[in-house]
């Protein structure tokens, strides 16, 4: 593990360094944080019941169905290309990664770092909504969103996962601009860690879409 | 063909990246750590199917 000096003859962690940044934090700071970030979670976990319930109304959709992709004018509909999907879940979950180094390198005060890594994060989210919008293109000429309960499940929970990147990277640009402002310091951060939090769960829901649309 | 090697390579990559950064996380024991590490987890869990369905092993049924 990493070591810093800070005391003639006594080396202390990389953990004891931090906790020592973290020592001008005021208490009342401090104490809101951890309400800001309780509320935060319990934001992500409203969302996700949101999800859940539209999950569901596919999952029960599917298992009525005799067939699935269903019948249409008795044909049936085309099934997804995955070889796209993965490559464009693959985008998705690594701006999940750049997103994580963007805030270790917050931590570690490098600041040109950070910038790059949050870069590369809203370019990733926005590559992959070019992704989704080429996908919907070639899905609209043989599916349509009130044509069938496969074209209404999809285009609902694909379009709300994508409307969730899209307010993501748009949050993304504005923490970004933040930072660069002096809105955030080496200790008081939380911002950054509540839009790494909702990025992270935007690449989580996609996990479940993908299995369910692509995979399954 | 060119996709799924994308998708083969960027899958190993970030999944690789991700379970290393999930290592990093684990000693800690904040909330927001946690929650990380739940979320990296799953995270890894999506880049082994994307690589599983780039390796034709799930979705098989799929054409374009």
């Amino acid at each position: 593990m990493a070591s810093t000096t800070l005391d003639p003859g006594r080396s202390i962690t990389s953990h004891e360094a931090v906790a020592a940044r973290y020592a001008d934090v005021d208490h009342e700071y401090a104490t809101t944080r951890d309400l800001r970030l309780m509320g935060f979670v319990l934001f992500l976990i409203s969302d996700c019941v949101f999800f859940s319930s539209f999950i569901f109304s596919y999952l029960y959709l599917r298992t009525a169905a005799p067939v699935w992709p269903p019948l249409v004018d008795g044909k049936q509909l085309p099934y997804l290309d995955v070889s796209f999907a993965a490559v464009n879940s693959v985008v998705l979950f690594g701006s999940g990664v750049t997103m994580h180094y963007a805030l270790e390198s917050w931590k570690q005060l490098k600041k040109a770092t950070f910038n790059i890594w949050m870069v590369a994060t809203i370019v990733l989210g926005i590559c992959f909504l070019l992704g989704q919008a080429h996908e919907y293109s070639g899905a609209l000429q043989t599916m349509s969103w009130t044509g069938s309960p496969f074209g209404a499940t999809f285009y609902t929970l694909t379009g709300m996962h994508g409307f969730h990147v899209f307010i993501g990277v748009i949050y993304l640009t504005i923490l970004l601009i933040q930072a660069n402002r002096g809105v955030y310091t080496g200790s008081k951060y939380f911002g950054l860690t509540a839009g790494t939090l909702y990025w992270h769960f935007v690449d989580v829901i996609w996990v479940a879409l993908f299995f369910l649309f692509y995979l399954w | 063909m060119l996709e799924r090697a994308v998708a083969i390579v960027g899958a190993l990559l970030v999944g690789g990246t991700a379970a290393v950064q999930l290592r990093n996380e684990l000693p800690l024991r904040s909330l927001d750590a946690n929650v990380t590490k739940l979320l990296l987890g799953l995270m890894i869990v999506g880049c082994v199917l994307a690589f599983l369905a780039a390796i034709n092993v799930m979705g098989v049924h799929a054409t374009a």
